[in-house]
């Protein structure tokens, strides 16, 4: 018995020490900080000054970081119904039969595993270009030159860009998900249900939707993480710090942090752990209410 | 018959009424896969490319041939290589450590009941759901008051502790899924045969999880490749910045030097290494995907 403690001690111990210090530890402290006035992020605790919730009530004060959480709003829900209406979309067709399956799929993920710095760089210098992009080129040759002289990234219309841009590349990510719940779905109710008569949009009714809600819910709270931790995307589409049309809260934080940006004077990382925090509880309020209502039945099938 | 003569027989039985009814699913994978291929392939032609040509909208034509010297010069004079080595190291450093840290927790966690097992394991689900932006500022202010922000030395050391903190989580329960689908038996009879404890783990049972081990190393390389905000935050020195955010400096140099071709070279080296993995993996990197902790 004492042998194998001593083997689940040696064997958890270096897990565990990593986890308690880039996690765990850190996670108290920024909650902690968010509570106080610090002037800089290098000081110790004996340097802070507490102040309750006024950082909080400070931020929801700010007008850049309502921009930003607004912005992050727009991403989370817009872009999300698009990404996870367009990965559920791949993920239906490619389990209909279609040959080629596996080289589809590896296609439409490819995106994920390309460095979002040089993805964020394709789309900006490529497609949106003005110059020689693909969209201006598209239009002209199709002879549309109300489009063709649009300036994609220009004010305005640069956030819809980014969101664009920022999907296309999460959208092989969530279609993977959904690919894993439908495939355990079999085959049998989808014959059944057509020698009774339903047609397609009703199998996806009655069939496929009900028995999703499991990946479905895998998808919002995953689709939320890391909307939250939207920032590189929104660092490449503006070209000075605290360029309105594509802060995100991350971009707001780094700002305030760790950077002095150019419409922030004052340094204040107690007000940088607030934003932090924020996050956090938000990323824990959407899965929380995904769990609440969204009723997975466990099926046994 | 042999599988092969199954093969040709439903070649030649295609059902064509059963294909055009999957048409409009063709339709949408190919335009989406059209794009993809447009975009890379773009990239690809144009950092082959002149940035004149770039410019006169004749990146494709390669009327001067191709410029592989654009490839050098990204390589050599805008310090890739350097980013590129760094990454290398961070990412394979990480990798390993990864590994010998995570597989023996992983392989506790599955085998034995004890009373913090479920603790650490709820925890280790909870961290895989927990933005940087929540650690980050502790972890600057800690290491920065050790004074690790100073030398280069020690700021690789810390990043690749910090690279493999941070995927110790998602490592370990990847992991404990493949461990817990291993017949008991083995250590059994190792233990009869009177092999220790240890050497039954690093000779026995690790060889077993192989296929879990290389499909969540390749996949944590990918994302130790691709890491940004940690390294924007930490290595942010010419000699310790990784290629993501090399590159990021670079693009921001490229407005005054004006060498497009360059740039678009640049981002092909980045994006290659990953891609190299892709093309080769991909089946176990989608695997690793849907596998381990995501549950549906």
């Amino acid at each position: 018995m004492r042998k194998t403690t001593g083997k689940i001690v040696v064997f958890l111990t270096p897990a565990l020490i990593f986890f308690l210090t880039v996690f765990l530890y850190p996670i108290i402290r920024t909650a902690t900080m968010s509570f106080f006035y610090v002037e800089n992020i290098t000081s110790g605790m004996k340097d802070w000054s507490f102040v309750g919730l006024s950082n909080y009530v400070k931020l929801a004060n700010t007008s850049l970081f309502r921009t930003s959480m607004w912005n992050l709003l727009r991403i989370w829900a817009i872009g999300g119904l698009l990404v996870l209406g367009l990965g559920l979309m791949f993920a239906m067709i490619l389990n209909t039969g279609v040959r080629m399956k596996k080289f589809y799929r590896a296609v439409i993920y490819l995106p994920n595993i390309i460095s979002a710095v040089a993805l964020a760089t394709m789309w900006l210098q490529f497609v949106y270009s003005t110059r020689f992009g693909l969209l201006t080129n598209l239009f002209k040759t199709m002879g549309i030159d109300s489009l063709a002289a649009v300036e994609w990234t220009g004010p305005g219309n640069k956030f819809w860009a980014l969101l664009f841009a920022y999907c296309f590349g999460m959208v092989g990510y969530h279609m993977l998900i959904f690919s894993s719940g439908i495939e355990k779905i079999p085959a049998e109710y989808y014959e059944a249900s057509s020698i009774d008569g339903a047609n397609i949009l009703g199998q996806f009714r009655h069939i496929t939707w009900p028995l999703l809600k499991g990946v479905l819910k895998t998808n919002i709270t995953m689709w939320s993480i890391s909307s939250v931790g939207f920032f590189i995307w929104s660092q490449l589409f503006s070209t000075v710090t605290s360029d309105v049309d594509t802060i995100s809260p991350m971009v707001y934080l780094y700002n305030q942090v760790f950077s002095a940006g150019n419409a922030i004077t004052q340094r204040d990382a107690g007000l940088g752990a607030a934003v932090g925090m924020t996050l956090g509880i938000l990323v824990v309020l959407v899965f929380v209410a995904v769990n609440l209502f969204i009723r997975d039945d466990e099926l046994e099938f | 018959m042999t599988e092969k003569q199954l093969k040709y027989r439903s070649f030649r039985s295609i059902n064509w009424r059963a294909e055009r009814r999957l048409l409009p699913g063709y339709i949408i994978l190919s335009l989406w896969m059209l794009f993809t291929f447009v975009l890379v392939g773009w990239v690809v032609g144009a950092s082959l490319s002149t940035t004149k040509e770039i410019f006169t909208g004749k990146a494709l034509h390669f009327g001067s041939g191709l410029h592989f010297e654009n490839y050098v010069k990204a390589w050599t004079g805008q310090n890739v290589s350097v980013f590129f080595f760094n990454s290398l190291f961070y990412s394979i450093c990480s990798i390993l450590l990864l590994i010998l840290v995570c597989a023996p927790a992983a392989y506790v966690l599955s085998r034995f009941k004890f009373a913090a097992n479920r603790i650490i394991q709820s925890g280790f689900v909870a961290a895989m759901g927990v933005p940087v932006v929540m650690i980050i500022l502790p972890l600057f202010s800690q290491v920065s008051q050790m004074n690790l922000l100073k030398a280069d030395g020690t700021i690789r050391a810390l990043m690749i502790y910090l690279y493999v903190g941070f995927n110790v989580p998602y490592t370990t329960i990847f992991l404990l899924s493949f461990f817990a689908n291993l017949s008991r038996s083995y250590e059994e009879a190792a233990a009869i045969d009177g092999c220790p404890p240890m050497r039954t783990f690093w000779q026995i049972m690790l060889p077993l999880a192989q296929p879990g081990i290389i499909t969540v190393t390749i996949f944590n390389f990918i994302n130790i490749w691709n890491e940004y905000f940690m390294s924007l935050i930490f290595a942010n020195s010419n000699n310790t910045r990784p290629v993501a955010v090399g590159l990021y400096s670079m693009i921001n140099s490229m407005k005054y030097t004006g060498d497009w071709a360059g740039m678009f070279a640049a981002v092909i080296i980045v994006f290659l290494p990953t891609f190299l993995l892709y093309l080769f993996l991909s089946e176990k990197i989608i695997a690793g995907v849907t596998g381990g902790g995501i549950k549906g």
